[in-house]
């Protein structure tokens, strides 16, 4: 009986609804005069020309280059998807994919949870808990060239303080740039380090956005520390950390300094994500056509997917 | 119990995601691709643009600036600009200026930079430079072999004005604490790493992390050290011959003997630096002016003889580094007047000490700020007269060469090797179809 009770308050607070509220929220609905409308349009145009000629511009430009086999001052001959297929033909691509996939699905995940965990933690009051915030938010406001400097030192020689750490514990010595494993394990736990203030403050916003007298309807309801995490506080953060994890998708998969400053791509290959193998194609191998191929397919895929995930919004949304 | 988000959609456009998505995700793409429009010749403004690279401390650039602008030419000629352009992204920053119009009349760059150039039409041949020199006495005064891997069979593609010249460093204090001899070939070579082993050092220092090219200069220079490279007599691809397998053989023995530092494959220059300044590097292969560069002057850091390879051979790898003039130029005949009183000026580097390449005349080699450094004479006397470019076998410079220095296949090859991970034949073969994929036929 008492968790039939928690239920139905725990629905009530999921629509926001208080205790003897309504049933549901009324609908809104923006309606805009014609006048207003044209006058947004021309407000807007300058900037939608603007962005389509910084955008659109290297994009038809990178089609171009894509079906050619130029350098990047000349043209070259047309080859039509001839460099899309070799690309696609090549093991250091697919193996590039892997790992893009791979340090993807790590960086959003790993900095979302951290950063979740960190923001549930600030919003309980602890002492100097602003200036934790501000601490907290340093990996994300410090340069990366900065920070990978400043990793390099801590893990980059058998003598850095992390190797010599767990050498002095008798966990041997460990080569967290040198050995392929560790170096991508390395780069991943970097990009969640220098990620996770920004879930943090995502997740934050929208938590400061949750009305607290939800918890107390559920609370009086009987509901556990635990059934309000999960099913008050995951849900109604829910159109947060959907965008946040859109965006850290992008983040990820079009990250270069993060990789190139620590370890290069290397070692052979290990962390070589694709946005790094379209630099090296084009500027070490000299390969024009073939590296903005890549390029291309990134953006396509990204782009899919991003359609995709904000598809799911609008649904989850609708339900 | 599936929950879903309560918060209605007003507050989120699909047009206004879309479009910021689309801007995200074409990243890549503005990364990836260069390109422009605006005209205006290497020089536009009636001035020879000169562009230079960071070769040493911001003082080498001040000086450098100060030749190039303090240049008074003749009546009829122009006068010159001086620029400084980063290594990040330079191929980057010089293709778009010159697709542009917008790029120099004369610089110096990628060592092979000239070559590739050169291919796209965009390089003026320094022919009637080298003529003038002939007559001013400075061609008589170049180091023997500098200039000749410029002729190309259209002219002179460029003109050397320094050469990055890599030899084997030792620190003495490591090989009297090891109570070992120098190597002088490659038997006591392996020896020697043996014994500097058991001082706790290394006996065949390198790196190959982000940005670090001595790995595969090491790699190079040992196929060279034996005889062998990358390319033969005639420039063709040679990847897989004797000579090239029994080096790599002995790099892997190197490795496998922990001679060489289990974390090499991931060390910057700073940590190659660090290695040698923290005595941990016994010897290897480095730069002119290491004690210089790793902060260490007091005499410990020499330079090592050069060693003799199993079939005799004795050689290094050495890139010499030019000044290449462009057809979009408001005057030749004022880009070639520049780069003749610029070469004359060089001294003036060595004179401050600036420079951490050996010059490329003999005039300059004499001067006593340079031949009081006795490393700086040893690697004149021994090292230079033995140096290869990265053609190997081959005579001439090529713009392949470029796709060779810091491409994708030789630095996997110098990774692998380091790592251990694979015997030296299939490591090569590797390498080898890695380049035949990228090279212009």
């Amino acid at each position: 009986m008492a968790l039939t009770t928690a239920q139905t308050g725990l629905s009530r607070a999921r629509r926001g609804v208080a205790p003897g509220g309504p049933g549901k929220p009324a609908n809104r609905k923006s309606k805009l005069s014609s006048q207003t409308r044209k006058t947004f349009f021309w407000l807007l145009l300058p900037s939608v020309v603007l962005l389509v000629l910084i955008h659109g511009y290297p994009l038809v430009y990178a089609g171009v280059q894509a079906t050619h086999d130029g350098s990047l001052i000349e043209t070259g001959e047309f080859v039509g998807l001839e460099n899309f297929a070799n690309v696609l033909a090549s093991d250091a691509f697919w193996k590039a994919a892997r790992f893009t996939l791979l340090f993807t699905i790590v960086g959003v995940f790993g900095s979302w949870l951290l950063g979740l965990g960190l923001a549930l933690l600030l919003r309980t009051k602890i002492p100097a808990g602003g200036l934790f915030k501000i601490l907290l938010l340093l990996p994300w406001v410090v340069p990366i060239v900065v920070s990978s400097t400043a990793w390099n030192w801590l893990v980059g020689t058998p003598d850095s303080l992390v190797p010599s750490i767990f050498r002095n514990l008798g966990l041997g010595t460990p080569l967290f740039l040198a050995d392929p494993t560790l170096a991508a394990i390395t780069v991943m736990v970097f990009k969640v380090w220098i990620s996770f203030p920004f879930m943090m403050m995502m997740t934050s916003a929208a938590l400061a956005s949750v009305d607290t007298t939800v918890y107390e309807a559920a609370s009086m309801d009987g509901a556990s520390r635990w059934q309000q995490f999960s099913q008050i506080t995951l849900p109604l953060i829910a159109r947060s950390t959907y965008i946040s994890w859109i965006l850290m998708t992008i983040f990820c998969v079009n990250d270069f300094p993060t990789i190139y400053l620590l370890t290069g791509g290397g070692p052979v290959d290990a962390t070589t994500s694709l946005v790094v193998l379209a630099y090296r194609t084009v500027f070490q191998d000299f390969q024009t056509g073939p590296g903005v191929a890549i390029a291309f397919l990134m953006t396509i895929t990204l782009v899919v997917v991003s359609v995709m995930l904000y598809r799911q919004i609008r649904k989850s949304s609708v339900e | 119990m599936t929950i879903k988000s309560s918060v209605t959609s007003t507050a989120f456009s699909r047009r206004g995601f879309l479009g910021f998505a689309a801007a995200a995700a074409s990243a890549p793409l503005l990364a990836a691709c260069g390109g422009g429009s605006a005209s205006q010749s290497g020089g536009g403004s009636g001035v020879i643009k000169f562009w230079d690279m960071p070769w040493a401390t911001p003082a080498y650039n001040d000086a450098a600036k100060k030749i190039a602008e303090g240049y008074a030419p003749a009546s009829g000629n122009l006068k010159a600009s001086y620029q400084t352009i980063q290594w990040n992204n330079f191929y980057q920053t010089f293709s778009s200026a010159i697709a542009s119009k917008t790029g120099p009349a004369v610089s110096t760059g990628g060592g092979f930079q000239a070559f590739q150039f050169e291919q796209q039409g965009q390089i003026a041949y320094a022919d009637k430079v080298v003529e003038e020199l002939k007559k001013n006495g400075m061609y008589d005064d170049f180091l023997p072999g500098v200039l000749d891997p410029f002729k190309s069979d259209k002219g002179y593609v460029a003109v050397p004005w320094q050469l990055d010249m890599r030899v084997f460093w030792y620190r003495k204090s490591l090989f009297e604490k090891a109570g070992v001899a120098l190597p002088t070939d490659w038997p006591t070579l392996l020896e020697a790493g043996k014994a500097l082993k058991k001082v706790g050092a290394f006996g065949f220092t390198t790196g190959s992390g982000a940005g670090n090219n001595y790995g595969n200069h090491s790699m190079i220079m040992m196929m060279v050290n034996n005889g062998g490279g990358v390319f033969n007599k005639d420039g063709e691809l040679d990847v897989m011959n004797d000579r090239n397998v029994e080096a790599i053989e002995f790099v892997s023995e190197l490795v496998s003997n922990g001679i060489v530092d289990p974390a090499a494959v991931s060390y910057t220059t700073d940590n190659m630096s660090a290695q040698w300044k923290d005595k941990k590097a016994g010897f290897g292969l480095f730069q002119v002016n290491v004690p210089q560069r790793v902060g260490d002057t007091s005499g410990d850091l020499l330079v090592a003889d050069p060693i003799t390879g199993p079939h005799g051979d004795k050689a290094t790898i050495v890139f010499p580094n030019n000044i290449m003039m462009y057809t979009n130029t408001p005057s030749q005949a004022s880009s070639e007047a520049f780069l003749v009183a610029y070469l004359g000026q060089l001294k003036q580097l060595w004179q401050q000490k600036l420079m951490s390449a050996l010059p490329v005349f003999k005039s300059i080699t004499e001067l006593p700020e340079f031949a009081n450094d006795p490393n700086n004479v040893k690697i004149v006397k021994e090292w230079q007269p033995i140096a290869k470019t990265f053609a190997s076998q081959g005579n001439t410079l090529n713009a392949n060469l470029a796709v060779l220095d810091g491409g994708q296949a030789l630095n996997q090859f110098t990774q692998t090797i380091l790592t251990g991970k694979t015997d030296a034949k299939s490591a090569l073969q590797t390498f080898q179809s890695g380049l035949q994929s990228v090279l212009k036929k």
